[in-house]
């Protein structure tokens, strides 16, 4: 270890949103970017922190935030006076955050940065627009100490990785089919084959049959249709997975939660989050991965209180049970 | 005669000819588009005219008011059959000159290909009235003067909206009776004189038609080809069915029988009995559609070509192929083709047709 006298509140200098570095006396910087868009403009204040404080280097979070490695704890307070601007720029402006912006940088780590696949702004597979969604979540989460990681993907093909976060969030597509523009070719079939879940057959008068029940919600067999017999239906639904996460003893993943909710429904229910965590951990909010504290109220009593006050639109599904599969490096986690 | 009116005026008239008429414009479906936060626009009855999208070019053709995609030509039992003829009303279309002039060449393909008359089709072919749509200069895939489909005379109105008024021409004394006491202005609809691209069509003699088949740009076409067949089902002048029998599921006996549109870029297309094909591969398939388009169709009736430059097919292409530019290419390649010295024999690579 290096010999040097350095006296820093670690737990506080993390709420910051700084990471402490194995190299004593520096620290790594990591920058919010929710939904994982910004201007341009804003990437500027990342280059000149990295050069004017950090060691040069640029590291892209794995959060999906902007991180700079290599910043003197010295130089901590004057980085966070030049986080400002930033902070306003993405937090207020763009998020639409209700908070004062001080020159204290970052208020909490808690809820982390939320992170998105880059949506129906550009990709061809994606039903919503998640980079919307994200700056209305932020708005709703941050700067909240309870811990939550959300994961924000356009369509079930889940590139951001929702399926790894506490909330995995996923855009649906309901889509309609219109017997009379159907010309039977059957490549909906096939793209629902190759790339779905295969709930569709020709039928012998060359129309489609759909099963309904395991429909996934991706719309690959509206792209894949030729005459638009496959309508895309412009109401925009959500499935909701929980309790996903890494980590050294035993990996989650998440399991789907809610089916076929709108936006209203999503964002109600994630408001009941911060009260929820506040209940189960007896308003001190410590670092807890979601699935863990689902675990430790009981999937039942989550369910309750995470949806309390909220109106289910009809074609709602939420999951009655919840069976958690996980890699169990240390065998028996569950036996104390 | 050409009238000025505004919107309340205009939507008057339609109130009137809707009485006389089935009124069918391009239509916007919102959010309902291919692509998520995408429109649709395709054409369906309208009765107002805020409802007509007048300023983009639709998405999908007007021919499906005339040859829908699935039509039950009849129904049958054991002994019996029933024709099921549409019985149409007499129909206004709000359309460009590019898809007027589409339905030129379906007349071809559905009234005089043969010794008869497609009667489904003449049905309400025949009932038939143009209303011009104003092109406001085209867009950037349409190539409608290269392919000499920029102007008509069949229409009976020509109309040009803008933001508060709208002006009609009237080619058609008929229509008189609906523009009493409107206000007459000079309005002349305005045939688009130059495309944004420009596409030089081959000179394909028949005897090089096998050495245009072995042309490497098929093979790679061939390969970004997906063969969705979307070109064929927004363009204006495709005009390929099949016709399927469909018993009903209570009693198999009775059921009718349909057609359903078809494409040539589908490979069932060509698919006989045993399962052999013409057309294997995408590159076979998308060679045929083109020379379809720009040369058999026009050897078959001696008249002009069926691809009438509406650019739909590029607009839809999922896989980014420019129908004008592999024209343009191709007619690069039949020149080089031509060029070929006389005298060196050549031996065809293809054994399709």
């Amino acid at each position: 270890m290096e010999k040097k006298n350095i006296d820093i509140d670690v737990s506080k200098l993390t709420s910051n949103c700084f990471r402490q570095s194995k190299v004593k006396g520096e620290c790594m910087l990591q920058m919010r970017v929710p939904g994982a868009v910004i201007k341009a403009e804003h990437l500027k204040y990342a280059v000149e922190i990295a050069e004017k404080w950090g060691n040069g280097d640029f590291h892209l979070g794995t959060r999906q935030t902007l991180s700079i490695p290599g910043i003197k704890y010295e130089d901590v307070s004057a980085v966070n006076k030049f986080l400002q601007s930033y902070i306003k720029g993405v937090e207020v402006d763009t998020c639409g955050v209700e908070m004062e912006v001080d020159s204290n940088g970052y208020a909490t780590i808690g809820a982390r940065n939320i992170m998105a696949c880059i949506g129906n702004k550009h990709c061809l597979k994606a039903n919503v627009n998640t980079t919307e969604l994200a700056r209305k979540l932020e708005k709703q989460i941050f700067p909240s100490p309870y811990h939550i990681k959300i994961g924000i993907s356009g369509c079930p093909n889940d590139c951001a990785k929702g399926h790894f976060n506490d909330f995995g969030i996923i855009g649906l597509v309901k889509p309609e089919y219109d017997y009379e523009r159907c010309i039977g070719c059957g490549k909906c079939v096939e793209a629902c084959q190759g790339h779905a879940t295969r709930v569709l057959t020709l039928t012998e008068d060359k129309k489609i049959s759909k099963d309904s029940c395991c429909c996934v919600g991706c719309g690959e067999c509206i792209v894949a249709c030729p005459t638009g017999a496959w309508r895309r239906n412009p109401q925009e639904f959500y499935r909701v997975t929980i309790g996903g996460r890494a980590g050294k003893q035993y990996p989650r993943m998440g399991k789907m939660f809610l089916n076929f909710v709108t936006e209203e429904v999503l964002l109600k229910m994630l408001a009941n989050w911060e009260s929820f965590s506040a209940d189960v951990l007896n308003h001190k909010p410590v670092y807890i991965h979601g699935g863990h504290l689902i675990d430790r109220a009981g999937y039942y009593n989550f369910k309750d209180k995470i949806l309390a006050g909220v109106d289910l639109n009809p074609e709602a599904e939420v999951a009655d049970h919840i069976y958690w599969a996980e890699t169990e490096y240390r065998a028996n986690i569950h036996v104390k | 005669m050409a009238f000025s009116l505004n919107y309340q005026k205009i939507d008057d008239i339609l109130a009137k000819l809707s009485s006389d008429y089935d009124i069918y414009a391009p239509v916007r479906l919102v959010g309902e588009g291919k692509f998520s936060a995408t429109d649709r626009i395709q054409y369906d009855k309208i009765t107002r005219a805020e409802q007509i999208v007048y300023n983009e070019k639709s998405d999908f053709s007007p021919r499906e008011i005339i040859s829908p995609i699935t039509q039950t030509l009849f129904y049958f039992t054991e002994n019996e059959f029933i024709e099921n003829l549409p019985e149409s009303r007499s129909i206004i279309i709000f359309a460009r000159p590019c898809d007027i002039n589409a339905f030129k060449r379906l007349d071809k393909i559905f009234l005089e290909n043969g010794d008869f008359a497609d009667s489904y089709y003449k049905s309400r072919r025949d009932k038939v009235h143009f209303a011009l749509l104003d092109c406001k200069g085209g867009w950037e895939s349409c190539f409608c003067v290269s392919m000499g489909t920029n102007k008509t005379s069949d229409y009976s109105l020509a109309v040009n909206f803008n933001s508060k008024t709208v002006e009609i021409e009237v080619n058609d004394s008929s229509f008189n009776k609906y523009f009493n006491d409107i206000k007459q202005c000079s309005y002349q609809y305005n045939f688009v004189k130059k495309n944004k691209i420009e596409v030089e069509l081959p000179e394909i003699r028949p005897e090089q038609i096998e050495k245009i088949s072995d042309l490497q740009i098929w093979q790679e076409y061939g390969q970004r080809c997906k063969s969705c067949g979307s070109c064929t089902a927004v363009c204006p002048s495709c005009s390929c069915f099949t016709t399927r029998d469909i018993s009903y599921k209570e009693n198999k006996k009775a059921g009718e029988r349909r057609r359903v549109w078809a494409s040539c870029l589908h490979p069932d297309f060509t698919e006989m009995a045993g399962g052999h094909s013409y057309r294997e591969t995408a590159a076979a398939r998308i060679r045929f559609r083109t020379l379809h388009k720009i040369y058999d169709y026009k050897k078959r009736f001696d008249t002009v070509n069926m691809c009438v430059g509406c650019g739909r097919c590029t607009d839809t292409c999922t896989q980014l192929i420019s129908f004008a530019t592999l024209l343009n290419r191709l007619s690069q390649e039949i020149k080089k083709l031509s060029v070929l010295e006389e005298g060196v024999e050549y031996v065809s690579k293809s054994s399709s047709s």
